[in-house]
């Protein structure tokens, strides 16, 4: 049971993310290196603007300073043209980016196949195309849908809330919409269904960590038309990930008996 | 008379699956959490940066 979940998900991740690879190269890699362009010009300007780093706004308020700090120092360790950043390990430019993209997209599909996995074989479910996929679109409501109403997929240079806040929520909705999403479809009693419905709602009610202003000079359509691909992308990413379960799952059944006699 | 002598013997086997599916899906949880961490999560800089573009476009949240 071990090795034949283990193979399926190996097999259900690699799948996803040769497919995804592709999208996310030719749909968001593109707008991501847009981004950054200005990403580049704003931190450069910051850095040109104060030896301290920290920028001199032409704003009358101290609170737009204080905002813009802020923003400096989210991205500080980052390398993103940073002139006085430490030189941190970043792949190069070119083929070697997109092999990490490629890396990276790999290792998250099949981190996810697997916990997909357990999910179901938790819940008594067999894996099947049809149950893989159902599945799969609960894990992208949790994982993308959800945490994307309070935090939109964001590109490089938009403003936002401090790191540590956002990854804290995004975790605190992701989780609680997984568990909603089993009440509602797999426990399916009526207190089942309510409680769901809270556990559901109640991350958007307390709310995400907002950004401290609309300080980006990001053009409002690349940010929209990067938060509609990564959501579409990110469906691509869980069906055939669920779908791919269901189908190595099935496929493996005669090996995985052997190997589990053996 | 048949039920009772076919079911009874397909209860152990039953037993046994289920905590063997549990424990492959507690393994397959726990190398998930650490495979998704790795790439979505993780602040050492290198796999930050090796990372970025997939981070972004799977809404994690980056920077």
């Amino acid at each position: 049971m071990i090795l034949r979940l283990l193979s399926a998900a190996l097999a259900a991740g690699f799948l996803a993310a040769v497919v995804t690879t592709g999208l996310e190269l030719t749909l968001t890699s593109p707008l991501i290196i847009a981004a950054e362009a200005y990403e580049t010009q704003g931190t450069q300007r910051a850095a040109q603007a104060s030896p301290a780093g920290l920028p001199i706004v032409p704003a009358h308020d101290v609170h737009a300073r204080v905002v813009q700090a802020r923003i400096v120092q989210v991205h500080a360790g980052h390398d993103h043209g940073a002139p006085s950043a430490a030189p941190a390990w970043q792949p190069g430019e070119g083929l070697p980016r997109m092999a990490f993209t490629g890396l990276a997209t790999l290792v998250g599909a099949v981190g996810y196949a697997l916990l997909l996995g357990a999910v179901m074989l938790a819940c008594g479910r067999t894996p099947t195309p049809e149950t893989g996929l159902a599945f799969a679109v609960a894990g992208f409501a949790s994982v993308a849908l959800a945490p994307g109403l309070g935090l939109p997929p964001e590109l490089p240079g938009s403003a936002a809330a401090p790191l540590a806040a956002r990854q804290a929520w995004w975790v605190m909705t992701a989780a609680p919409t997984g568990m909603g999403l089993y009440l509602i479809g797999v426990r399916r009693s009526l207190i089942a269904i309510l409680g769901g419905l809270v556990l559901i709602v109640v991350p958007h009610v307390a709310g995400a960590p907002q950004p401290p202003a609309e300080t980006s000079e990001l053009p409002a359509a690349l940010a929209a038309q990067f938060a509609a691909r990564s959501l579409a992308v990110s469906f691509v990413f869980w069906a055939l990930i669920g779908l791919g379960l269901g189908w190595a799952w099935q496929g493996f059944s005669a090996r995985g008996r052997e190997a589990a006699r053996a | 008379m048949t039920s009772q002598s076919i079911t009874t013997p397909a209860l152990a086997p039953v037993a046994v699956r289920s905590s063997e599916r549990l424990i492959a899906a507690a393994l397959a949880a726990f190398l998930g959490l650490g495979l998704v961490f790795m790439a979505g999560f993780s602040p050492a800089s290198a796999l930050h940066n090796a990372a970025h573009d997939f981070r972004h476009t799977q809404n994690f949240p980056c920077h």
